[in-house]
């Protein structure tokens, strides 16, 4: 029976298919997206840097709680000319979160983000070659192109500000530790929030 | 602000000021497109009591809140219980979930109505006359776009003598455990390798499954497609892993969507032991005091079985040849009796051993191991050939330990016991099929206690005759006819040495039966020479001689296993399998389904006097009966796994299918017409339409 249940078993993992989605270690996707200025940016145009993208919706109630001042915070923090913060709006034109190069340099400067810049990825390509389900969406890209981690801000889901400070901050951490030329631990966490609105 | 936030605190805001109190019900609160109350089934509380809370939503239409993984996004409904001290809330009882397309993501939860119950402890050493209970819920609420909200509830229920059901929302915890997925007792292992989710079910029946639910998050890719498929007895399910896996819970609850309603069950990692983690929630005090007494009944009847029998018998030989004091007697009784409970309880806690381990060990187990077939044969005609006075095992004779008898007659008794116990196992299954089946789910300790009474009510009839002389002053005095009974005793020995033989023969075949048989007559010198030896007729050398027949038969016995062979179509019946009896079932065919084995004499009795009839067969055909055997002489996983699905550990079993009806399971104890009877029932409730 045993037997049986290791055959059936090993049968299922054999048929397993092959799967385009973005892993830890492997070459990030790249992509070609139009910031809130009309300028487009490649991945490829950071070789040399580390890379944040940070998938958002201000309307998102996850969104709201990281910018009462813990997202600004980070992107304060990390504000460095190695590190470059790329914001990423994935919602579709008519959909929650899908804002104009006006209203997104408007939110910026109302909420003191410090971005590098707001992508708009319309047609949700990027979005699901990052495999970004939530908002927010954390990602952290190393000077080599390489993916080092992808997940949640921080440990705890939930909507509650009072909660920032007693979670673990996942990727501020990641970002610490890829800066710092090490691995992330955990490079793998659940992403929490509202859902990406392609 | 934007629009949200004001939205957001006002919502807070409006949640703070309706909270009110009053008994029963918290009072619904509203929320942005959501409207919640907290309520008890109970509206007077005694202490030492367990108690339901409901935290009841109404969203909007089309609004949703989320299951314990809520799926790609969204959050789990989360309670956060202020009790007061000693006071604890279980976990929530989910209902079960729904897929909901957020394409390209997939969350779970639940549109409409929601309830989510509670199952809460007022410890019995509750003094105050009040039970005040808050409780800070989380929700995030969601159409398109997602509302989280926090709200406080309170109820304030009296704790008096007397517990007093809330009659007003009876109806709503009906409707919370309806809408719960039906937990069955189906294990379940999965894998996460090469990028997909894998899990494999035993389930013998397929129950058309269309769905499944994990409730561990960020497992499986929620929005990939699911493979279901039943095949052989066994659920095979598969979906993409999910992005951000990063470790396997050892184990988690899987609902499956099934044609008959969504059903829960738990899947174990691979690489965890198959341990059916039992809490103490899921074990009720009353039903186990009935099956402690259901227990002990049983046990005294088996003293009536046929495979019981020849034990008893020289039991109660022994009893009649005791010249022994009363006090003796009843120091008898006592060992006897130590030795059957100490038996049953090993016996069980092997069977527990086994179960942990994930074998598909039922009852009777040790009668599937053809080498302990073989040695119990051996032992019998052993004793038989002392009964017959081919050489004496000390003066009493009683078992195996018997050579302590006359010094120690305590310890003979004790391994009286015991013998009594390994040749009854079998026929324990027939009589204590529900109750073994209910240990065999228990906590360890209740399910040893349920074999101890087992073993107690086995003993009893020993033990009235101890303490009540006059039931023994009915027994005839000793004389030379005890001689002669004796030797009339040798052959009930035999004939279960026969049967073993039989059994053994039907585990390894033709050729290793004729061995074990020369085997017998190896032990037929040994013990001759043994007698010989004994009367002082014959030297050492015999006795050494003798010794190494006893090994020669025993090493006969390892003869190599024969493989596994099929049940030969012997009678009317056809051969049992998974797949025959779903396609009969689903033709609308009425079935009877017969699970026995070889070493089931209660299983050959009742076919003997209830289905190989002319009467019985007659009925069979009158009502188109196809009637279906499965063998349990050798462990077969697939019938242990059916017989699972009825709660029960050990053969026989007669479920019999009608169409349009559930399975009925026909009693243990069959009479000549129990089949006939149950067929005229099951047909005036629905007439079998044949489509001819």
């Amino acid at each position: 029976m045993k037997l049986k249940f290791a055959l059936s078993l090993s049968a299922l993992f054999f048929a397993g298919t092959l799967f385009a989605a973005p892993q830890v270690g492997q070459k990030a996707p790249a992509f070609n997206l139009t910031d809130s200025k009309g300028q487009s940016h490649s991945l490829a145009d950071f070789a040399g840097k580390t890379v944040v993208l940070e998938w958002t919706n201000h309307d998102c109630p996850f969104v709201v709680k990281h910018y009462s001042g813990n997202m600004q915070g980070l992107q304060k923090q990390f504000g460095t000319d190695d590190v470059v913060w790329l914001t990423v709006i994935s919602s579709a034109p008519g959909k929650q979160g899908h804002v104009t190069s006006a209203k997104a340099d408007e939110l910026t400067s109302s909420r003191n983000a410090m971005p590098d810049a707001i992508l708009f990825d319309e047609t949700g390509v990027t979005g699901k070659a990052y495999d970004a389900k939530t908002t927010p969406h954390m990602y952290v890209i190393d000077q080599k192109g390489v993916l080092q981690y992808m997940g949640g801000i921080d440990s705890i889901p939930s909507a509650k500000v009072d909660d920032i400070a007693k979670a673990t901050p996942y990727f501020s951490n990641a970002l610490t530790a890829v800066l710092a030329g090490n691995p992330a631990d955990p490079a793998v966490t659940k992403p929490y929030g509202c859902s990406i609105k392609y | 602000m934007t629009l949200f936030l004001r939205l957001f605190f006002s919502a807070v805001l409006l949640l703070l000021a309706t909270g009110f109190v009053q008994a029963q019900t918290s009072g619904w609160v509203r929320a942005s497109h959501l409207k919640a109350e907290l309520v008890s089934d109970h509206q007077d509380l005694k202490p030492g009591q367990r108690f339901k809370l409901a935290l009841h939503f109404i969203p909007d239409e089309h609004w949703h809140t989320y299951w314990q993984n809520p799926g790609d996004s969204g959050l789990a409904t989360s309670i956060d219980w202020i009790l007061p001290d000693g006071v604890t809330a279980g976990a929530i009882q989910w209902p079960a979930p729904m897929a909901i397309a957020v394409p390209p993501l997939v969350n779970y939860g639940f549109e409409g109505p929601t309830i989510l119950v509670s199952e809460l402890t007022v410890p019995a050493t509750y003094k105050n006359s009040q039970l005040v209970i808050k409780a800070k819920v989380d929700w995030l609420v969601c159409k398109e776009v997602c509302i989280p909200a926090e709200a406080s509830f309170e109820l304030n229920l009296p704790v008096t003598q007397t517990a007093i059901e809330a009659r007003d929302y009876k109806k709503l915890f009906e409707q919370a455990s309806q809408k719960q997925a039906r937990p069955v007792s189906l294990q379940g292992r999965y894998d996460v390798q090469n990028q997909k989710f894998s899990a494999v079910v035993q389930m013998p029946e397929d129950l058309k499954v269309s769905a499944f639910f994990v409730a561990a998050a960020e497992l499986v890719d929620h929005a990939a497609p699911q493979e279901i498929e039943w095949v052989d007895g066994e659920l095979l399910l598969r979906q993409q892993k999910n992005t951000y896996f990063s470790q396997a819970p050892a184990r988690f609850e899987l609902v499956l969507n099934t044609l008959a309603g969504p059903v829960l069950l738990q899947l174990q990692h691979e690489g965890v032991p198959l341990a059916p983690e039992l809490s103490l929630a899921d074990f009720s005090l009353l039903d186990w005091l009935g099956m402690l007494v259901l227990a002990a009944v049983g046990g005294l009847i088996l003293n009536l079985m046929p495979c019981v029998f020849p034990v008893l018998s020289l039991k109660a030989l022994s009893l009649v040849n005791s010249k022994n004091s009363a006090q003796n007697t009843k120091a008898e009784a006592l060992w006897y009796s130590a030795g059957v409970i100490i038996s049953f309880v090993l016996l069980a806690a092997v069977l527990l051993i086994f179960r942990a381990v994930g074998q598909a060990a039922g009852w009777g187990f040790q009668l599937q191991n053809p080498l302990i077939v073989g040695l119990l044969a051996y032992l019998l005609f052993v004793l038989g050939l002392s009964l017959s006075g081919v050489m004496q095992l000390g003066i009493g004779w009683m078992s195996s330990g018997q050579q302590f008898t006359q010094q120690q007659g305590h310890k003979g008794s004790f391994f009286t016991g015991v013998l009594a116990v390994v040749v009854a196992s079998p026929c324990t299954a027939p009589f204590m099929g529900t109750a073994l089946g209910y240990a065999a789910t228990q906590p360890a300790l209740a399910a040893l206690a349920i074999f101890a009474a087992l073993g107690f009510g086995m003993a009893l009839p020993f033990l009235l005759l101890a303490w009540w002389p006059g039931f023994a002053a009915m027994l005839p005095k000793p004389g030379l006819w005890m001689e002669k009974l004796k030797q009339w005793l040798a052959y009930p020995l035999y004939l279960s040495a026969v049967w073993l033989l039989w059994v053994y023969g039907r585990q390894q075949g033709l050729d290793a039966m004729a061995l074990a048989l020369v085997g017998l007559v190896l032990l037929g010198v040994a013990c001759w020479l043994w007698g010989q030896q004994q009367l002082q007729q014959a030297g050492q050398v015999s006795r050494l001689i003798a010794l190494l027949f006893v090994a020669g038969s025993v090493a006969l016995l390892w003869y190599p296993q024969s493989a596994a062979q099929n049940l030969t179509q012997t009678d009317h019946a056809e051969v049992w399998s998974e797949q025959r009896l779903k396609q009969l079932v689903q033709d609308g065919q009425p079935v009877l389904v017969n699970m026995t084995a070889d070493w089931c004499i209660t299983c050959l009795v009742n076919e003997r006097v209830a289905l190989n009839t002319d009467s019985s067969k007659a009925a069979m055909a009158l009502y188109k009966l196809k009637y279906l055997k499965g063998d349990w002489t050798n462990k077969d996983p697939a019938i242990s796994s059916y017989l699972r699905q009825f709660q029960r550990d050990g053969v026989p079993l007669y479920v019999l299918y009608w169409p349009g009806q559930p399975p009925e399971i026909l009693p243990q104890i069959l009479t000549p017409d129990s089949l006939r009877q149950a067929l005229e029932q099951l047909s005036s409730k629905q007439p079998l339409i044949t489509s001819q």
